[in-house]
């Protein structure tokens, strides 16, 4: 837990570091027009710097309780992968897929490692919940969701 | 004044009881209720991922909406948190320590009925106060150039360090990163771009509800799949016997009920703070007050009414700065007030004169949703209940389903569900590390009027820091600020004075 905290620290002081060398790109001082658009992110970024700093240093002092425990439980990483993978799979595949068809995916995926659930059942809430998601979405809500290839095909024949 | 504040409530209740506006309160209860109940769907996520659906209504009833979503999810989260021994939402956990005691006990339906009277007792006083102070309070921020809205909004984002507990340098590095990232986009003073990397997808700056869904929501179910959900219930229903035995009791509560819808109120109120603290400090003061605090924890029925009379008190309570001020009191009022822009509404004391129908109209429906809550999970417990036989390998999928909707459908870019699931890692890896994630999306949200008002301050004064010194109010707001910012430094150094003459004092988190 310490190690992770310590880690922790040092990408929040490189993630500041990183902002603060784009708000040096502007003017961060006095302009015609007042403080610069670089004034408040770049004390800002000083700001996140140093506080990332100090949770840096106080994970390095010695702690009053050395209890030693992993960050994620050794067990923890499968349930976490099944949930993370295949979300980042889909993600990156949205174009193609589009949200329904890869949420259906997604589903049944889950159902069956996860849920262990019967062919009969997964086959049954995966093709429903989708299909009721596109109606208030699509018909009722008129909100453009990314539909993919395949259902672009199917509904406008694009 | 006050015939004015009966004219404008008369006209709000108007509102909220158009059928129109009553169906959607209702729809909003029955959504909020089992989003409450439901453990890894919490009340902030539920709003944000129900935003998107709120495009298309007119901005009176999707504000009735999503408050009736809130008030639903402050209900239900009690349901399981008695039947279940597992919280339905952060602000009900201290709810589980007598709670579930009485209901294994054989009491379910005293306990659950306990806890939806109170909560509606700690709500109803808090919807009058908050009647009062609404208008005056409006008054008087019209009155607020910028150094005074920059001096608030500093005091506002002050009371996360002071008040909020845990380690004061992750409070004020999670508010700094939330004004930081509310940089990103372009400069609302010159129009420039800034902060963006190049990247044209960030012009429109960091999407607030993205990284809402991202961080509470995702967050919230790698947590629940981390720990691995059990849910093992008591079965309960609310018979007459109950409701007759508990309010009988009510009456001894008289001075917990006042002073917990008090605490809770004013935590609400409070920008850094909602529900969730104030239930736990309501409990321990009632623990505190009570004279058989060895009853706390064993199925006390006080200890049901403090946390849920104060937890209700406290989430009507944050919606007082969010419309009076148009600063959040409690990260979902936050999602809320991303709502505003959404319709096309400028938060602000403004409101109050240009858009009455939207303001009124949701404290209207204050009075109408929390009576109509009440009764509503009253009679139908075993209904909201059997909501959690939903098996956990179809819930989780269709939450991460539902959020990736909800993010994409607020800006239509794909950039948007990898800043989502990002956010979901680092919401998991922050309340893993103990970052506080309220500061973060609550200065989110605030960053761009602190900039701005900031920037007008020092062009108003020629760069001239002083010009607060000049501001009687800006100055005491941002003495307060001050004092809050120190608060946790005070604080430790006189409990390690005292932790030297005795041992040290246990400290409720």
């Amino acid at each position: 837990m310490r190690k992770a905290e310590t880690a922790g620290g040092v990408l929040l002081v490189l993630f500041a570091l990183v902002m603060l060398r784009e708000a040096l790109r502007l003017p961060i001082g006095w302009t015609v027009s007042g403080p610069g658009a670089g004034f408040v992110p770049f004390w800002l970024s000083v700001g996140v710097a140093v506080a990332g700093a100090v949770i840096l240093i106080q994970s390095l002092l010695p702690a009053p309780s050395a209890a030693e425990e992993a960050f994620i439980p050794a067990q923890a990483w499968k349930p976490l992968l099944v949930v993370f993978l295949p979300m980042a799979a889909v993600i990156a595949f949205i174009n193609v897929l589009g949200i329904y068809l890869g949420g259906a995916l997604y589903l049944v995926g889950y159902m069956r490692l996860v849920g262990r659930f019967r062919w009969l059942s997964v086959v049954v809430v995966s093709g429903l919940i989708p299909l009721v998601l596109f109606f208030i979405f699509e018909k009722w809500f008129l909100l453009p969701l990314p539909k993919g290839v395949f259902l672009e095909r199917i509904l406008y024949g694009r | 004044m006050l015939l004015s504040v009966f004219d404008d409530l008369l006209f709000g209740l108007g509102v909220a009881l158009t059928p129109y506006n009553l169906t959607v309160g209702i729809i909003g209860l029955v959504l909020g209720t089992a989003i409450g109940v439901l453990p890894g769907l919490g009340g902030t996520n539920g709003i944000a991922l129900l935003l998107p659906l709120t495009f298309k209504l007119q901005p009176a009833s999707a504000i009735i909406l999503l408050a009736s979503v809130y008030w639903g999810a402050i209900f239900g989260g009690a349901i399981t948190s008695i039947l279940f021994n597992i919280p339905g939402e952060p602000w009900s956990v201290a709810t589980t320590f007598d709670g579930h005691p009485l209901a294994k006990q054989g009491k379910p339906g005293m306990a659950l009925t306990a806890a939806f009277s109170s909560s509606f007792i700690g709500a109803f006083v808090s919807i009058v106060l908050f009647t009062f102070f609404a208008p005056p309070l409006a008054e008087l921020a019209l009155k607020f150039g910028p150094p005074e809205n920059f001096a608030v909004l500093i005091l506002a984002l002050a009371t996360f360090t002071g008040l909020g507990g845990g380690n004061p340098a992750k409070t004020i590095f999670m508010t700094l990163l939330g004004l930081l990232l509310a940089t990103v986009g372009f400069d609302i003073v010159s129009g420039q771009p800034r902060m963006n990397f190049g990247q044209v997808a960030l012009q429109s700056g960091v999407n607030f509800i993205v990284i809402a869904i991202g961080l509470f929501g995702l967050g919230e179910i790698f947590l629940t799949v981390e720990e691995g959900l059990r849910l093992e219930g008591i079965k309960g229903r609310i018979g007459f016997r109950d409701l007759w035995e508990t309010w009988k009791l009510l009456p001894r509560y008289f001075a917990t009920l006042v002073r917990a819808t008090i605490l809770g109120f004013w935590i609400g109120v409070l920008p850094g703070t909602g529900a969730t603290p104030a239930s736990f400090m309501s409990y321990g003061l009632a623990k505190q007050f009570s004279k058989h605090p060895e009853r706390f924890g064993k199925g006390e029925v006080e200890g049901v009414v403090a946390p849920e009379t104060a937890a209700h008190a406290a989430g009507i309570g944050a919606l007082l700065p969010m419309i009076t001020l148009g600063i959040p009191g409690s990260p979902t009022a936050a999602v809320m007030l991303a709502g505003f822009f959404i319709w096309g509404l400028n938060p602000g004391p403004l409101l109050f004169a240009t858009n009455r129908d939207f303001v009124w109209g949701l404290i209207g429906s204050m009075y109408i949703a929390n009576v109509i809550g009440v009764l509503l999970v009253l009679t139908l417990v075993p209904v909201f209940a059997s909501i959690n036989r939903i098996p956990f390998g179809i819930l989780a999928p269709l939450i991460v389903i539902m959020s990736s909707i909800g993010a994409y459908a607020t800006n239509n870019q794909v950039l948007d569900l990898w800043i989502m699931l990002g956010s979901g890692v680092a919401g998991y890896v922050f309340k893993k590390l103990d970052y506080p994630l309220a500061p973060l999306v609550v200065a989110l949200v605030l960053g761009d009027m602190t900039e701005q008002a900031l920037r007008q301050s020092l062009i108003m004064f020629q760069g001239n820091p002083a010009v607060f010194l000049g501001r009687p109010i800006a100055m005491i707001f941002l003495v307060a600020a001050l004092a809050l910012f120190a608060l946790p430094a005070i604080q430790t150094f006189y409990r390690r004075r005292r932790a030297r003459i005795s041992q040290p004092a246990e400290v409720i988190g």
